[in-house]
């Protein structure tokens, strides 16, 4: 938090006048302030958690317990075990606050399709229009990034996922460039649950899904995201203000819209991609 | 890396990327036994050459097997056993032992197939060792003659390699992991010319961009024709790529091919353009128009045979003519005559359209012969019993060839035969006149069969509602 602060008091200062120019009316105190959209979805069927309350945010959101991270760690693998390590690939130095605002990364949809479970990612809403926490959204960014990286590091299938017709071509050329495997066409339901009559025999899944759009081409929860978890695939995904981060792993709130927030997102994830493979190489060597 | 290759005869260019990277491959399984294989070899790094030759041997003589004899690598090596390598996945397990039984299987067909040849060029008193593929099909046909109109379903004898689907050879390494990096999305290779062609438009953007910018523009010359080519059907795609597509996958395929195509610069990518067309045969190739003949008399003419029905005609036609058109030595109004009751003679006028159309009418005379070559029709209305159709004037018997009328079908067939006769003595101009006037095909509309429980080919009983 420190470094974020130092790194970009301009950006800072951009969020802060944005909210006080904010009626207090619509400032997010309770963080049930907001208008949601009218369909509450049951959860019933799903065993998840509510939306964030006054008692605070969800489990799995909570920072990794200090007995499970070292904080004085050095990046010596000799010394310290890089799983201890709380940023061992240093990807907190791959982006900064001011990069993520100029890719209009806090940029969300109106306030009439937010999803309630997106409530608490944002600052608030600017004329109907919703804006991300790009504090909260760096610190999950971090997090996702630094995740990606140990899979690299550790030879996993990485795997992209983005509907959205006018990014397919981008992801699919950055899962290419980093020897990865992208998958933006029309999912059959029984790619991961029904994986060895599709492909015709045993097949070893991906080890993660890097997902830079959530919904589909109509605007529904991609299949992909269910499926992940069913298959105990951990899910990173780029979760706008109109998407369910609840079966995510590691959601990003941010804008999966604009082109620019898309190509930050692909080259953030590819050049972590790199570095974990790099490493990899490294150490076999050695 | 201790990565352990598993290489087919199908992945020949990619032995020597893996080999170079110092990584184990072994080539030719068959009846090798992969997985003993894998127990035997260590675990550290080795090249290709310190392994056993026997089990890295060359694709050359990919048919021999290493069995039970062969020197154990171990000890050649000098290296302790060790459990199997770990990075070898459930996934790679399967798959080879797909792959061997398929292996099996296929081994088990050509050998089927090598003797079954012999076996038939010694019933057909051949030479067994130069028998090739077009003689087995004529022998196939010989001995097993058919009257399957399908031909896909007539017996036929082919190399197992034709009649089995191909497969694809292994998709992933070792460790599980891919080689195709769109392998999750079922469709790599469609999906990786949809990419490709993706990227050739941005290119093209570019390109036009920079062009622009200079104030150049496209290339009016080179501009890509599409005529006489078309793209390749689903199924021929289908069989390019090794999947099966679905239909709205393919027409997305047409759809960005054609938008790929209007793109004024679109000439510099043709190749790619023209490997998913085909080019389409022209029609009349086969169909050349004889040259006329001449006759004792200097008199040019032409003979033609002409179809309709069951009806088959045969007609001369002289250049140097007046018009006259006879009908098995009958003037054609009184072969094809009608009596009483329609207006006009319609088998007249289709004999006589021809020859209106090439605008010969008066400069060519006609002899035709026709033969009417079926079984009695059943004419129009029910065979009443005790029907007979009365005349009070008996004409002469010039005059009623028939004892009731030619049927139309023999008009028909002389009109073909006409046709036919007359492209010889018309220009090419003409001739196409003739074809989409529709007088050069031989119509093959027939008689529809009989169908028990019916009248005739549809009229049904008569329907009692108790």
């Amino acid at each position: 938090m420190d470094e974020l602060k130092n790194d970009n008091q301009h950006a800072m200062s951009l969020y802060r006048s944005a909210v006080r120019l904010l009626p207090a009316c619509l400032r997010v105190t309770s963080r049930r302030a907001l208008v949601t959209s009218s369909a509450r979805t049951k959860d019933h069927d799903l065993h998840l958690p509510t939306p964030a309350g006054p008692l605070g945010t969800w489990a799995t959101l909570k920072p990794r317990p200090e007995k499970y991270v070292d904080t004085e760690a050095d990046i010596d693998p000799s010394v310290t075990d890089p799983l201890r390590h709380p940023d061992y690939f240093g990807v907190r130095q791959l982006f900064t606050m001011s990069d993520l605002f100029d890719a209009r990364v806090h940029l969300g949809h109106r306030e009439g399709s937010l999803n309630p479970y997106m409530a608490e990612f944002l600052l608030g809403s600017r004329l109907g229009h919703c804006v991300f926490d790009l504090e909260r959204t760096a610190q999950l960014l971090r997090d996702a990034l630094n995740f990606t990286t140990h899979i690299a590091y550790r030879g996993g299938i990485i795997m992209f996922v983005c509907r959205s017709p006018q990014h397919v071509h981008m992801v699919e050329r950055t899962a290419m460039e980093c020897g990865e495997f992208s998958h933006c066409r029309h999912w059959p339901p029984g790619v991961f649950t029904d994986s060895t009559a599709l492909f015709g025999g045993v097949t070893r899944l991906p080890d993660l899904l890097v997902l830079l759009n959530t919904l589909d081409t109509v605007l529904e929860q991609h299949g992909a995201v269910k499926h992940a978890a069913k298959m105990l695939i951990p899910t990173v995904g780029v979760v706008d203000s109109n998407c369910d981060p609840r079966l995510v792993t590691y959601p990003v709130p941010g804008n999966d819209d604009s082109t620019t927030a898309v190509r930050l997102y692909c080259k953030l994830f590819s050049e972590a991609i790199r570095r974990g493979k790099a490493e990899r190489e490294k150490s076999a060597v050695v | 890396m201790n990565f352990i290759w598993m290489l087919f005869p199908t992945q020949i260019d990619k032995f020597w990327d893996i080999a170079k990277k110092g990584a184990v491959v072994i080539m030719s399984l068959g009846r090798v036994r992969v997985l003993e294989a894998l127990w035997r070899l260590p675990a550290t790094r080795l090249s290709a050459s310190t392994v056993c030759p026997t089990v890295c041997r060359p694709l050359s003589s990919a048919g021999a097997r290493s069995g039970p004899t062969s020197p154990d690598p171990q000890e050649q090596a000098g290296q302790v056993q060790q459990r199997p390598a770990k990075n070898t996945s459930k996934a790679m397990m399967a798959y080879l032992e797909r792959a061997t039984k398929h292996e099996e299987f296929m081994r088990k067909q050509v050998h089927e197939f090598e003797i079954g040849k012999r076996h038939l060029a010694n019933m057909m008193g051949e030479d067994p060792e130069h028998f090739t593929q077009e003689d087995v099909d004529r022998a196939i046909e010989y001995l097993f003659p058919t009257g399957i109109f399908d031909k896909k379903a007539r017996p036929k004898m082919r190399h197992p390699t034709e009649v089995f689907p191909q497969q694809k050879a292994a998709q992933f390494d070792a460790t599980g992991r891919p080689f195709h990096t769109l392998f999750y999305t079922l469709k790599p290779n469609f999906y990786m010319t949809l990419y490709e062609l993706v990227e050739k438009m941005n290119q093209l953007d570019r390109l036009q961009a920079k062009n622009d910018a200079l104030g150049k523009l496209p290339d009016t010359t080179q501009k890509l024709s599409l005529l006489g080519s078309e793209w390749l059907d689903i199924e021929e795609l289908g069989k390019m790529l090794v999947e099966t597509l679905k239909e709205p996958q393919y027409q997305e395929f047409v759809r960005a091919m054609n938008r790929l195509v209007e793109h004024p610069l679109a000439y510099h990518h043709k190749d790619f353009i023209f490997k998913y067309r085909k080019m389409l045969r022209v029609s009349n190739e086969t169909d050349t128009v004889p040259e006329l003949l001449f006759d004792s008399a200097g008199r040019p003419y032409m003979e033609a045979t002409g179809y309709r029905k069951r009806a088959v005609a045969r007609a001369v036609v002289h250049g140097r003519g007046s018009g006259r058109v006879t009908v098995n030595g009958l003037p054609l109004v009184h072969y094809f005559h009608r009596d009483g009751g329609r207006s006009g003679n319609q088998d007249v006028a289709q004999v006589m359209y021809p020859l209106q159309v090439a605008g010969v009418l008066d400069s060519v005379d006609v002899e035709a012969t026709v033969q009417y070559d079926g079984p009695t029709q059943r004419y129009h209305g029910k065979r009443r019993r005790g029907h007979r159709k009365r005349t009070s004037f008996v004409p002469e018997p010039w005059k009623r060839p028939h004892p009731v009328q030619a049927p139309s079908s023999q008009a028909g067939a002389v009109r073909h035969a006409v046709s036919l006769a007359l492209r010889s003595f018309v220009d090419k101009e003409m001739q196409e006149t003739m074809r989409l006037a529709g007088l050069l095909t031989r119509d093959v509309r027939e008689r529809e069969r009989y169908k028990p429980g019916k009248k005739g080919s549809r009229k049904g009983r008569t329907w009692k509602k108790r």
